[in-house]
Parts: C-alpha cells; structure tokens; sequence
C-alpha cells in the first residue's frame, strides 16, 4: 500500500495536508504518529476513500474485501449479540449464515471472548466491546488493516492486552497494518517503521523511522529491549521541537 | 424513621385503605354530599352495576375499536410519513410546518370539528385517536432517522455492507426501537383521542357514558367510569411495557 503525494483540503480552505506520502510494505506494521489535528486521520481515511484528496495518488495492492478498517468510536450493532455482529460483516461478503456464525465463534474466541457469544454489546464491557470489534475485522481475514487510535477510549490495563492480542494475530497472519496513534510507545512496541507527520496545516511526513526490535514480539519485550529507549527520546523530541519550533514560528 | 424501600408498596396500600375507610365512614355519617362525593361503596356499587347489567361491554366494545383503530393507523401512516420525510427532504420541507403546528396545539381541540366531519360514528374517534398517535410517530421517526447513529452506518459501510444491508440492519432496527420506547405515550393518546371523541359527539363508548353521568349528575358513575379507564390503560401499559420488554432484550 503506497501513498503518494497527497493533499487534503477542507471547503477548498488552506490545505491540512501537502504532500504526504508513506508506505506499507507487505506484511508491515507502519504507524503514523503526529501533533494532534495535523491530518492522520485525515490521511487515513483518504487511503481508506473516505475522503477524496486534492492531490495525489492512493495505491492498494488488495482488493475491497481484503482491507479491515477500525476506527477508536466504532460501534457494535447495540441490536445483536456479539456473535452476530461478528458474523455480519462475513455475510457481506457471501458466506453462509451457519458458516459465518461458526467462524464468528472462533474469531471471538481468538480474542478471549468465549462465553460471551450471546451477550449484547450493552451487556459487556468497554473492552469486551473493543475486542468484538477487533473480531468483527480480523474475522473477515483481511490482508491490509487500518487503524485509528483504535485502543484510545480503553483505560491502561485492558487497553495493553487489547493491544497484546492484536499484535499476536497480526504477527501470526502476517497482516499488513496502518495505525495512527498519538501513543509514541505504542509505535515503538507495534511497529516496523513509524513515519511521522509534521504539525499542520500543509503538514507532510518529515521523518521515517525503523525499529529495530525483532519478531515475534511482547509488549513487555520490546519495551525491555535496547533500542527502545533511544528511539523513544528520538521521537519525542523531534515531535516536541516539531509543535514547539510551529509555535514559535507563530509568534513571530 | 428509616423506610424499607421494598416495603414501599405494603405502606401504600394500607394508607389507601385508610383514606377510602375514612372517606367511606365520612359518607355513612351524613358528612359528605353524595351529589358530589359519592362513597366508594357507592362507586363500586356502580362499577359493578354497569358488568352485571352488562351494559358496559358495547361502550368498551366502541372505546377499544377507536383506541386501537386510530393506534394502528396513527402509527402506520407516522412511520411511512417519518421515512418519507426524511428520504426526501421536499417532502420534509412541506410536512415539518404542519407537523410541528399541529404538535403545538393540543390536538384533542379538534374532536367537535371532527364529529361535523366525520359524524358522531366510530369514525370520528378513530380520526382524533390516529391524529393525536400519528404526529407523535412522525416526529419520532422522522428526526430517528436524521439523527441515526452514523457512527453504525460507517461501520456497516465499512465492512462490506450495500444500502439494503443499512436499511435492514440499521434504520430498520432504529426505527423499531424508537417505535417502541414511545408505545405507551402512544397508546395512552390513542385512549385519550377515543374517549375525547365520544364525550362530544357519540351514542357509544366510555366516554359517551361519561358524558351521560354528567349530564345526570351521576357522579358515582362518573367516578367509577374514570376507575375503568385507569384500569383498561395500565392492563395496556403493562402489556405494552411486557412486548418492549421483549423485543428489546438488548438494551
Ligand atoms: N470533516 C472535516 N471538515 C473540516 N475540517 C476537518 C474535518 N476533519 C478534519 N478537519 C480538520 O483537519 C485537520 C486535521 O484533522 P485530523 O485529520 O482529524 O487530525 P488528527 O487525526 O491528526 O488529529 C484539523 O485541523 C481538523 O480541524
Ligand atoms: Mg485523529
């Protein structure tokens, strides 16, 4: 998956994003962080064709089927259980209903839901509901995954085993994912490259970073591991002297 | 004094008692106006005469056809003007005015316009309950739907489904639901709009019988009529309340 040069305006105003352009290698993990309101989202669901860009070019090797979307505000259907709205998205895509159910079940059941098949999303908790979702996408095995800060409404402890989980079936399928995050250590445990997004308006990618830590990691791992420490202080005093270096300019 | 909430119920029956004791003893002491406070022994000595005379049931018989004909009706018609209107919003721009008119009014002022137009049969009740419910849906619907949760449309969107897997999934669902949680306001208007309706113009139903108790300064029979009706909308708040119950398992 490839961006190239895209801009992205608002009511033809001052554009939010000018030439941002990144990449997603096959079976990448690529994370997008960035001063908040620089655009990520707004890049994200231009490579998703949520939001036509000015300028620029979108490139996805994968079919629409193959490509799972999480936002941080998704919501589960509050009118079927777990189960179904798992199976609902593969019934989109043509399978049988006692097939879809069947895998649904499994799905669940890879992100510790078992036994919560048949609750309502109104009867579980803020995390069980995240995982459901998680469930909903990787249940339709897709190859290519965008995310939005999808963890971002879970507190600490559920959220670093919600991540946990995503990042061992990711690493398992070999899924190719986009994640925009304003969590630096998040990008760093998750990520193979991180590219980051200058502060806005006409914000582009000022700077791309490998992580060096090997696979398969845990959460727990890769914030052990040596490389951690710098590329933490590296990223944020780039982003620090990225939001700083705007204000002062603005002063000016 | 500390009160056992799950009492509370032991403590209003036994202060009910009291008063309709003292109420009934009052009457039987000459102290109260039979002409204006009828006695409950009085009241249900009337109650029991309209069953056991068996005049009541072709006036329940008038009242619930209204009740129930102008509900069924009112709601159909809200829900179809509802999608309508917010599927086409020309359609909105000519209906939200009226709509929004005839909500600000208390619709029951139109029942005498109603018997001259629709006669003092079942009709013109019907058409008060059905205007009274069918405003209430529209509105319901109507901003439901503008207001539905997009962020489960994007979500539906998102994961494959087309137009007819958002409609069934989710505005259909929606509007249930929104239907539902309104039932009981709507049958308690659909009762008010029938017995409203026979109290002006009528030769049946609960509220014909009112009318006549008062014209014959019956108040006994006055009470024991607004008894009944009591009892007829909490037996259909209760099975109403028993069906959204049900069919919202998931809320
Ligand atoms: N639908 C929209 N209409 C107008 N402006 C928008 C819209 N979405 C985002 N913006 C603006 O674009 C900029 C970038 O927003 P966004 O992509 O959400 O940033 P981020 O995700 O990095 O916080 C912000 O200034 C925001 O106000
Ligand atoms: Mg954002």
């Amino acid at each position: 998956m490839r961006l190239r040069d895209i801009s992205i305006s608002y009511g033809g105003g001052e554009p939010v994003l000018e030439g941002a352009s990144l990449e997603v290698p096959a079976g990448k993990f690529v994370s997008l962080v960035g001063p908040s309101g620089s655009g990520k989202s707004s890049l994200l669901r231009a490579a998703i064709g949520l939001q036509k860009p000015l300028a620029g070019n979108v490139e996805i090797e994968f079919g629409r089927a193959e490509v799972g979307i999480l936002f941080q505000d998704d919501a589960l259907l509050p009118w079927k259980t777990a189960r179904e709205n798992v199976a609902l998205g593969l019934t989109f895509h043509g399978v049988k209903r006692e097939q879809a159910l069947r895998e649904a079940d499994a799905a669940l059941a890879k992100m510790g839901l078992q036994g919560f098949e048949n609750r309502y999303p109104r009867h579980i908790s803020g995390g069980q509901r995240k995982r459901v979702a998680i469930a909903q996408v990787l249940a339709l095995k897709p190859k290519l995954l965008f995310m939005d800060e999808p963890f971002a409404s879970l507190d600490a402890i559920v959220r670093a085993r919600v991540v946990q989980d995503v990042v061992q079936l990711v690493e398992r399928e070999g899924i190719s994912v986009l994640l925009v995050t304003h969590d630096l250590g998040e990008a760093i445990s998750l990520s193979d490259t991180i590219y980051l997004l200058s502060q806005g308006p006409r914000a582009h990618i000022i700077q791309k970073y490998d992580v060096p830590i090997p696979r398969p990691r845990s959460l727990i791992s890769a914030r052990a591991h040596p490389a951690y420490g710098p590329l933490y202080q590296k990223l944020w005093s780039d982003l620090s002297l990225e939001v700083t270096g705007k204000v002062a300019e603005a002063a000016e | 004094m500390i009160l056992d909430p799950k009492r509370a119920w032991i403590r209003q029956w036994l202060t009910l008692v009291a008063v309709l004791l003292v109420w009934e003893a009052a009457g039987r002491a000459g102290m109260l106006n039979p002409l204006f406070a009828p006695s409950p022994s009085q009241i249900i000595g009337a109650l029991v005469e309209l069953f056991t005379s068996g005049s009541i049931w072709t006036h329940l018989e008038a009242t619930f056809g209204a009740a129930l004909g102008g509900l069924a009706l009112g709601i159909l018609v809200g829900v179809v003007l509802g999608v309508i209107a917010a599927l086409i919003p020309y359609i909105a721009e000519l209906l939200q005015p009226v709509m929004t008119l005839l909500n600000a009014i208390p619709r029951v002022v139109l029942a005498p316009l109603f018997a001259i137009w629709f006669g003092i049969g079942i009709s013109s009740k019907v058409a008060l309950a059905f205007i009274l419910v069918a405003v209430l849906i529209f509105f319901t619907v109507y901003t439901g739907i503008l207001h539905v949760d997009k962020r489960l449309v994007e979500r539906i969107t998102t994961l494959g489904g087309g137009r007819w897997a958002l409609i069934r999934y989710v505005y259909l669902p929606s509007v249930a639901s929104w239907v539902l949680s309104n039932m009981k306001v709507a049958v308690g208007f659909a009762f008010t709009g029938a017995v409203v309706g026979e109290f002006v113009a009528a030769s049946r139903g609960l509220g014909y019988l009112l009318s006549f108790a008062q014209s014959t300064y019956n108040s006994a029979l006055m009470l024991a009529l607004v008894m009944l009706i009591m009892a007829v909308v909490l037996v259909i708040f209760y099975l109403s309340g028993r069906l959204e119950k049900r069919l919202m398992r998931w809320n």
